[in-house]
């Protein structure tokens, strides 16, 4: 009698998801690959390097991310900009970024490190090689186009599972965690302008979910 | 081997001769150097390190702390404007404003034509006569706006070969220190100018 | 000992020297109060404020630096007050107020004071919001370093340095209040050859060396200190790498030798290091063509043709040359090598530099660089320390400028420590013995010299001043030298280790640790552990070269050495390597004298192996691996033990820290040095003979023999005029030809005349000069100086695409031809 009972409560929640899973349209199970979810907003992805708005590059070079990086998979060389052609904006330029994907454990720190917030975090996470030297995205893999679309295997058009706009909202969880995560910093645009995303929207701050950025003198 | 000719060195070595160190004698050969060319040279300032035993860096050091030694070349006058505290208070600003309309020619530049250089100063030691002023370090007391645009209109039609406290003062200028304070026979304004008059002398040369 | 006076820091009583600076005091005991502008170095001249504390006064508390103010008796201090954090605070936002803080792209961030004491003592937050001073971003102030005058807080360190330290002030302050920068004099650069220390104690990034810009970030480098190998001195490095490249040098503050200064050569001078021109591989020479060969290949064919002449003609036929530029341990493996395995007592580590090697090894009583400090006179009958050997200059130009000691400076030309002599003789290059027997007879305007060096203690420098200058003379003026009151000597000779290779017997006349060659107790001691050695009498390099060219000598190995380069009589070292049957060749490079080698070894460099060197005044340090040899290339000991090996008569060594151990075991000098003392215990080196030990031979030169010195003196041929041939700091040599940077920095070659002479020849500045010598005729640009003798030309040694002009005396003039234009 008593085990009847106990099997009952052990087995309450499970018997009330299987009715709405098993028997109703309640289905938790994504269909992946043929659909994808929308990721949330602070989603830890394959990283890029940003370019400013008029296509120069933002990386400098500077190797923070690489000093900041727990796994050591950053490699970073810095080399003089040209004085004709600059690379990016100052003196220094990123004359070679790799980061190791193997290795990376998609911690953030290195967008954390940024001072120009140049390497930022993406909503890509598709990265299958079928060698481990491929796994080494070099500039060439991290840099995005001038239009600021990701250089990715497929093209939206080649491959569904690429949502390009899922990038807008990219690193959330660095945005809330930025000065302009505090309340002082409410309604000030805390993110620079990035090639093809443009200026994010001010933040709303931590202050609290329900203030809303209206009288804002 | 110097690049001066034999009067100046003999001065130099004059001057050298009253320090126990040459590198003492930098600022009086500064001047000396100013004097030749006219206003601080680098080939000078060489000259100068040469004489001394310093570097030329270094007597670059000491030309360009002090505001009377002049790296770029000056006009035939050089009308300097105490804008310190004194003169500010009653109307410095104002004249250095009038000069540098009627000359047209911005605090710390020279005009095109080389006739005017106009320089804001700190303190003239004539707080007494404020607003002062100086035309080739001659001092003028105590003028206004209006009587500043005549001093500068004067200057440009007379083109006097030297200029000269008394004169200008009896001209253009207004109140003196000493005219009110206790007269002693000190007067801070003596009879021979301080420095030599450099454009103007020049000219009086050729 | 000064008196000691109790002073309060921070509530704590601590007992310090009378006179003490509050702020140094304050550090030994613990107590860091943050500066920009005071360098433990230098003159204080509180400029910075950064250093403001807190000082209890009998009229209430004042705020003062604590880099001008001395400690006295009773003192009470506060470092950490609100008023002294106040003041702190409020220095470094005036400072920060102009810095651009572009400290990502800055070389110096991640190791900058001015972030690290911002961090510490800083405000957190800044106030200032307006436009900041710009200036045209790094300006080259010289070949080898950048100033970028955004980032300059005014410390006036660097200015400083190059007036109070370096001695060449071209750098200084320009113009006044908000304007003020550091800046040269247009068209004067601060090519100073200690300008690279400006770098390292600048506290911001003002100062950046361009042979590391943008290279790497602090935080990626892998740092071993170890000492420099470019002279003698043995400077205290750190050697920073990053991906396997060394990247930079920086100098560490060895109070015994280099107190942190380095010169430009030894911080810039690591280039080679990674130059891409390194051997990788072995060599074989097959029909006079180069091809790369595996190891047992190349150890095969040694092993064949060296072991058939050492058969057929006995080890004598073979001769060796190098070991100066390697550590004690391989030097000491080559010695091993020459004499047991391959039988021959010619062997020498000295390239012609000319100086005895009993007098370099063993001269007694042997002056430490310290003794410097305590001297009251200090006579330099050497080289241009200047250009030889920077740190001993820096030194020597300390004891004098702040501390006021005497200097006497004997040499044929101007020298860098001219501006500070107290007396300086100029001579003609031959007439030297003659001066020396004037100088000690003490007649006439000598009389005052010998009076100023008649204060002791006297500290003598003592070396051969231009390599055509009569060997033997350095003995005589070491013995005058020692004849002056409370005097010890400093034998100087530039070449890297040459030092510890004589203490390791790499010479005909040495055994192992300081021993007469002959000595039948040194050589019975030394048998015990190597069994029989060669008796006959050994050849130096000349012999070696000359024997080489006679047909004595049938083959010959090289350590580390480029005698066509290197050896003044060139000629005689060239036709040498190209008339013996085999040569075998151990080094880093394909130099001039490894391209007529038979057989190539790749060896590793500085930085890529362990070990210990010795320097001039026989301090002991150790020298460590950072990064790893390109290619295949191996240790000198490693090639040797292998080459051994195939011999048939294995050296038997297992490691370099072993060699080390049985060199303890044998050189009694050495007894008690180990690695371990030396990374521990002795952290600025152990001086040999080191403990109770002594040394065999303690090499007292007699006093001066007049005579003697009056039959050494030579003149000229008639019509010709006395060379002076001297090294430049940057020369030719394979290294300095393999640093990028500074091989553009070599003077080049020319001639420098007396005016008088020049006019006599119709000669004017640059305009062409054939000089002609037995071994050479070169047409060189003319430099008139008048700090020649007349009668004499000095001629630079070693330039890029200079023949050497030999070793002899005489060198006929003429006004070449002119180019026509």
């Amino acid at each position: 009698m008593g085990m009847i009972n106990n099997l009952r409560r052990g087995f309450a929640v499970t018997l009330r998801v299987m009715r709405r899973t098993v028997f109703g349209d309640g289905l938790l199970t994504t269909e992946y690959p043929k659909e994808s979810r929308q990721k949330p907003e602070r989603f830890h992805g394959r990283h890029v390097l940003n370019r400013h708005p008029d296509g120069i590059e933002k990386c400098i070079g500077c190797e923070l991310c690489a000093g900041a990086c727990p796994a050591r998979c950053i490699y970073v060389r810095g080399a003089d900009n040209p004085i004709d052609e600059p690379v990016s904006p100052g003196e220094r330029y990123g004359f070679v970024y790799d980061i190791n994907m193997l290795r990376c454990i998609f911690c953030g720190l290195c967008v954390e490190a940024c001072p120009t917030e140049a390497i930022t975090m993406t909503h890509l996470f598709e990265m299958s090689v079928t060698n481990r030297d491929d796994a080494i995205y070099t500039k060439n893999e991290l840099l995005v186009n001038p239009e600021g679309i990701p250089n990715h295997m497929f093209t939206p058009e080649q491959d569904p599972m690429v949502n390009l706009d899922e990038l807008k909202d990219a690193d959330g969880w660095m945005r809330a965690t930025a000065p302009s995560g505090r309340a002082a910093y409410e309604g000030i645009p805390g993110w620079s302008a990035s090639a093809g995303i443009g200026l994010r929207p001010p933040e709303r701050g931590q202050a609290g979910a329900e203030v809303e950025e209206d009288d804002d003198d | 081997m110097s690049l001066w000719p034999a009067e100046t060195q003999e001065m130099a070595k004059k001057l050298i001769g009253r320090y126990p160190d040459p590198k003492s004698a930098v600022m009086p050969l500064l001047y000396l150097a100013m004097r030749q060319d006219g206003y601080l040279t680098e080939a000078g300032m060489r000259e100068v390190a040469s004489w001394t035993g310093h570097t030329p860096a270094q007597v670059q050091s000491v030309a360009t702390f002090y505001g009377m030694f002049k790296t770029e070349r000056l006009g035939d006058y050089l009308v300097s404007v105490c804008t310190s505290i004194s003169c500010m208070l009653l109307g410095g600003d104002e004249v250095l404003d009038a000069v540098e309309d009627e000359t047209g020619v911005p605090h710390g530049e020279t005009d095109a034509e080389g006739l005017f250089s106009v320089e804001h100063v700190e303190c003239l030691g004539a707080c007494g006569g404020a607003p002062a002023m100086q035309v080739n370090y001659e001092l003028v007391e105590g003028s206004t706006p209006d009587q500043a645009r005549s001093l500068c209109r004067w200057l440009r039609e007379e083109r006097p070969e030297a200029v000269n406290t008394d004169a200008m003062q009896e001209q253009f200028g207004g109140r003196r220190s000493f005219d009110w304070a206790i007269t002693e026979d000190n007067s801070a304004v003596g009879p021979y100018p301080a420095f030599g008059p450099y454009g103007t002398l020049r000219r009086g040369d050729t | 000992m000064a008196d000691l006076v109790k002073i309060t820091v921070d509530g704590r009583q601590i007992e310090v020297p009378h006179g003490e600076l509050v702020i140094r005091a304050a550090q030994d005991h613990g107590v860091y109060i943050p500066r920009f502008c005071w360098h433990p170095r230098m003159r204080e001249v509180g400029m910075c404020r950064m250093c403001l504390v807190e000082i209890e006064t009998p009229r209430g508390t004042i705020l003062t630096t604590a880099c001008t103010t001395t400690a006295a008796e009773g003192m009470v201090v506060h470092t950490a007050s609100d008023t002294a954090k106040k003041a702190q605070e409020g220095i470094l936002e005036f400072l920060l107020i102009n810095h651009p803080l572009d400290c990502p792209v800055c070389d110096k961030g991640g190791e900058c004071p001015l972030q690290d004491q911002t961090m510490a003592f800083g405000p957190g937050e800044s106030r200032f919001v307006e436009e900041k001073r710009h200036y045209e971003k790094p300006i080259p102030i010289s070949d080898l370093v950048f100033l970028d005058r955004e980032r300059c807080i005014l410390c006036a360190r660097c200015t400083r340095f190059a007036d109070e330290i370096a001695g060449d002030p071209l750098i200084e302050f320009k113009d006044r209040g908000n304007h003020t920068s550091v800046e040269t004099f247009p068209d004067l650069p601060f090519s100073s050859y200690f300008s690279g220390n400006t770098v390292q104690i600048c506290p911001v990034g003002a100062l950046t060396a361009s042979a590391y810009r943008f290279k790497a970030r602090p935080w990626d480098l892998l740092v071993v200190e170890s000492s420099c190998s470019h002279c003698t001195v043995g400077c205290r490095i750190s050697v920073e790498s990053s991906q396997n490249h060394v990247l930079r040098f920086n100098g560490v503050d060895n109070g015994a030798t280099n107190q942190g200064w380095l010169s430009d050569k030894c911080r810039f001078g690591f280039e080679f290091i990674g130059s891409e021109q390194r051997l990788r591989t072995p060599l074989v020479k097959v029909e006079g063509e180069f091809r790369e060969a595996s190891w047992a290949e190349a150890l095969d064919v040694v092993a064949d043709r060296l072991g058939a002449i050492i058969e057929e003609q006995g080890g004598d036929a073979v001769g060796g040359i190098g070991g100066a530029r390697s550590t004690n341990e391989d030097a000491y493996a080559f010695g091993k090598f020459m004499r047991t395995v391959v039988g021959s007592n010619h062997l020498d580590a000295r390239l012609d530099d000319g100086l005895d090697a009993r007098f370099l090894a063993a001269v007694s009583p042997r002056a430490k660089i310290a003794d410097l400090d305590r001297a009251a006179t200090i006579l330099v009958w050497a080289p241009d320390l200047k250009e030889e050997s920077g740190s001993l200059y820096l030194r020597v130009r300390h004891a004098v400028q702040e501390r006021g000691a005497k200097l006497v400076v004997v040499h044929p030309r101007r020298t860098g420590l001219d501006d500070r002599a107290t007396h300086k003789l100029t001579y003609r290059p031959g007439e030297g013995p003659a001066l020396l027997g004037e100088l000690a007879g003490g007649a006439g305007d000598y009389a005052k010299v010998l009076e100023t060096l008649s204060l002791g203690p006297v500290v003598a420098v003592v070396g051969r001043t231009g390599l055509t200058e009569q060997p033997q003379l350095a003995e005589e003026v070491a013995a005058f030298a020692l004849s002056l009151p409370d005097a010890k000597v400093l034998p100087f000779a530039r070449r890297s280790n040459v030092f510890g290779a004589l203490d390791m017997g790499v010479a005909p006349t040495l055994l192992p640790g300081r021993a007469a060659a002959g000595d039948s107790e040194a050589t019975g001691h030394l048998e015990a552990v190597w069994g029989p050695i060669p008796t006959q009498a050994g050849r130096d390099t000349m012999g070696i070269l000359q024997g080489l060219v006679d047909g004595d000598l049938k083959a010959l190995v090289l350590l580390g050495a480029d005698p066509v380069r290197d050896v003044p009589a060139a000629g005689i070292a060239r036709r040498g390597m190209e008339s013996a049957e085999f040569v075998v060749a151990i080094d880093l490079f394909l130099t001039d004298s490894s391209e007529l080698a038979d057989v190539v070894f790749p060896a590793e460099a500085f930085g890529e192996k362990e070990g210990t060197i010795t320097n001039l005044e026989g301090r002991v340090q150790k020298v460590n691996r950072v990064v790893t040899g390109p290619g295949q290339s191996q240790a000198d000991w490693t090639i040797l033990d292998d080459i051994s090996r195939r011999l048939g008569k294995p050296l038997g060594f297992a490691s370099a820290e072993a060699i080390s151990k049985e060199i303890a075991d044998v050189a009694p000098p050495y007894g008690g040095i180990s690695w371990e003392l030396l990374e521990w215990d002795a952290k600025e080196g152990a001086v040999v003979p080191y403990g109770e030990a002594g040394q065999p031979v303690a090499y007292r030169p007699d006093g001066v023999d007049r005579e003697a010195l009056a039959a050494m003196s030579r003149n000229p041929e008639s019509g010709a005029f006395a060379l002076h041939l001297a090294r430049t700091l940057y020369d030719d040599g394979v290294l300095m030809r393999n640093s990028l940077s500074l091989h553009a920095l070599a003077p080049g070659g020319a001639v420098h005349l007396h005016p008088a002479d020049a006019a006599r020849l119709g000669v004017s500045e640059g305009s062409l000069v054939e000089v002609e010598t037995v071994d050479a005729s070169v047409r060189l640009p003319a430099v008139i100086d008048p700090s020649l003798a007349t009668g004499v030309v000095y001629v630079p040694f070693n330039q890029p695409g200079i023949p050497s002009l030999g070793s002899d005396l005489s060198v006929v003039v003429a006004a070449g031809e002119e180019v026509s234009a």
